[in-house]
C-alpha cells in the first residue's frame, strides 16, 4: 500500500513539482487530498453584492490559513445551487474547503449547518495536526450561511417597507 | 500554498483601519483583531473578541451563532501581550509534558510516546490516537487536536486563570484529564 501511494506521489511529483527530492515519509497526503489539490473543484468568486450570494471569510494570514467560501442561494427554494471557494493555506486547507463546496451544493441552508469538521477530516484522512483546517472549513460554511440569511432578512425587510409605502 | 487572494485581503485590512466605525462595538472588535495582525500595543478594556460573520479575521473560536445562543464571552480585562502569552503557554505546555511523561510510566500502554519539538507537544497513545498541542501566537491561543474531541482552540481566561475553549467552555487541563482517563483507564494528576 505504501509503495502504491509512493508511486502515485512520484507520478504527481514529476509532473507538478520538478526538482523536489522525494522522501518516503511515514505521513503522506491521502489520495483524496492530493486529488482536491490537483483538481480543485469550484475555485472562483461570485459577486458578493449579489443578494443571493452568501460569503464566508474566515481565518487570517498570520494564523496560517484564510478561506473564502461563497454560496449561491436559489430565491424560491432557499437551497444552495452553487458554491465556490478561494483558500490561502496548506494542501489540507485547500482540500477541506474544496470538499466543503462540493458538499453544500444542492442542500438547504439548514442542512449544511450540520456538516461537521469531523466528517470532512474523515473523508480526507487528515492527520491530527491538520484537523484545524477542517474546522476552519466548517466555520466558513457557517459564515457563508449566516451572511446569506442576513441578506435575505434585509431584503425581506426592505420589501415589506416598500409594500407599506406603496399600499 | 495557493495564495489566490492575499493582496486584496491586505488591502481590505488597510481599508478597515481607515474606515470610520459603523457601530462602536463592532469596530472595537475588528480593530482588536487587526492589532493582533500588526505590531502594535494592544489596548486594555476591550470587549471580548467574538467576531461577527464574514468580516472576521483571526478565526480562533469563531462561532457565529455564538452571539445569540452560544457560551458567554470570556471576560478579558487586559489582552495578553506576546511575552505574557509565551510565558503562560510555555509553562502550561512544559508542565503537561512532565505530567504526561510520568503518566506514561504509570500507564502501560503500547506505543505511548511524549515528544516535544519545535514548540509542538505530541502525545502518541499507540492505537488509541494522537494528541497534538501547539501555540498559536497571533491568536494568543493554545491549539489542541484530540482523537476524541477533534480540534479545539483555547484562550487564556484571566479570571479563571485557565485555558478555556470558548465554544464549549471546556478547560484545557480538565478536558485532557477526562479524555485520558477515558482512553487509558487511569486518572492523571
Amino acid at each position: 500500500m505504501l509503495r502504491l501511494v509512493a508511486k502515485r506521489l512520484l507520478g504527481t511529483a514529476s509532473r507538478d513539482i520538478p526538482s523536489r527530492p522525494l522522501q518516503i515519509l511515514p505521513r503522506l497526503y491521502h489520495e483524496n487530498v492530493i486529488d482536491h489539490y490537483n483538481n480543485p473543484r469550484n475555485v472562483g468568486s461570485f459577486d458578493k453584492n449579489d443578494p443571493n450570494v452568501g460569503t464566508g471569510l474566515v481565518g487570517a494570514p498570520a494564523c496560517g490559513d484564510v478561506m473564502k467560501l461563497q454560496i449561491k442561494i436559489d430565491e424560491e427554494s432557499g437551497k444552495i445551487v452553487d458554491a465556490c471557494f478561494k483558500t490561502f493555506g496548506c494542501g489540507s486547507a485547500i482540500a477541506s474547503s474544496s470538499v466543503a463546496t462540493e458538499w453544500v451544493k444542492g442542500k438547504s441552508m439548514d442542512e449544511v449547518l450540520t456538516i461537521k469538521n469531523t466528517e470532512i477530516a474523515k473523508h480526507l484522512s487528515l492527520p491530527p495536526v491538520k484537523l484545524h483546517c477542517s474546522m476552519l472549513a466548517e466555520d466558513a460554511i457557517k459564515a457563508a450561511v449566516k451572511d446569506a440569511e442576513a441578506k435575505r432578512a434585509k431584503m425581506n425587510a426592505t420589501l415589506k417597507g416598500a409594500d407599506v409605502k406603496s399600499g | 500554498m495557493a495564495s489566490s487572494s492575499r493582496l486584496p485581503l491586505l488591502r481590505r485590512i488597510s481599508k478597515l483601519l481607515k474606515a470610520p466605525p459603523p457601530a462602536p462595538l463592532r469596530s472595537s472588535r475588528r480593530s482588536l483583531a487587526l492589532r493582533f495582525l500588526l505590531p502594535q500595543a494592544p489596548t486594555p478594556n476591550v470587549s471580548p473578541w467574538s467576531f461577527a460573520s464574514s468580516r472576521s479575521f483571526c478565526s480562533g473560536p469563531l462561532n457565529l451563532p455564538q452571539d445569540s445562543q452560544g457560551p458567554a464571552p470570556i471576560d478579558y480585562r487586559s489582552v495578553l501581550s506576546e511575552d505574557e502569552f509565551h510565558g503562560l503557554a510555555n509553562s502550561t505546555i512544559h508542565d503537561l509534558q512532565e505530567k504526561l511523561e510520568e503518566y506514561g510510566d504509570v500507564v502501560e500502554l503500547d506505543g505511548f510516546d511524549v515528544d516535544y519539538g519545535n514548540e509542538v507537544l505530541t502525545l502518541k497513545l499507540g492505537a488509541l490516537g494522537t494528541y497534538v498541542m501547539n501555540k498559536q501566537t497571533p491568536n494568543r491561543q493554545i491549539w489542541l487536536s484530540s482523537p476524541i474531541s477533534g480540534p479545539s482552540r483555547f484562550d487564556w481566561d484571566h479570571n479563571a486563570q485557565a485555558w478555556v475553549y470558548r465554544r464549549t467552555k471546556a478547560n484545557l487541563l480538565k478536558l485532557l484529564g477526562s479524555e485520558l482517563e477515558q482512553l487509558c483507564g487511569r486518572r492523571i494528576q
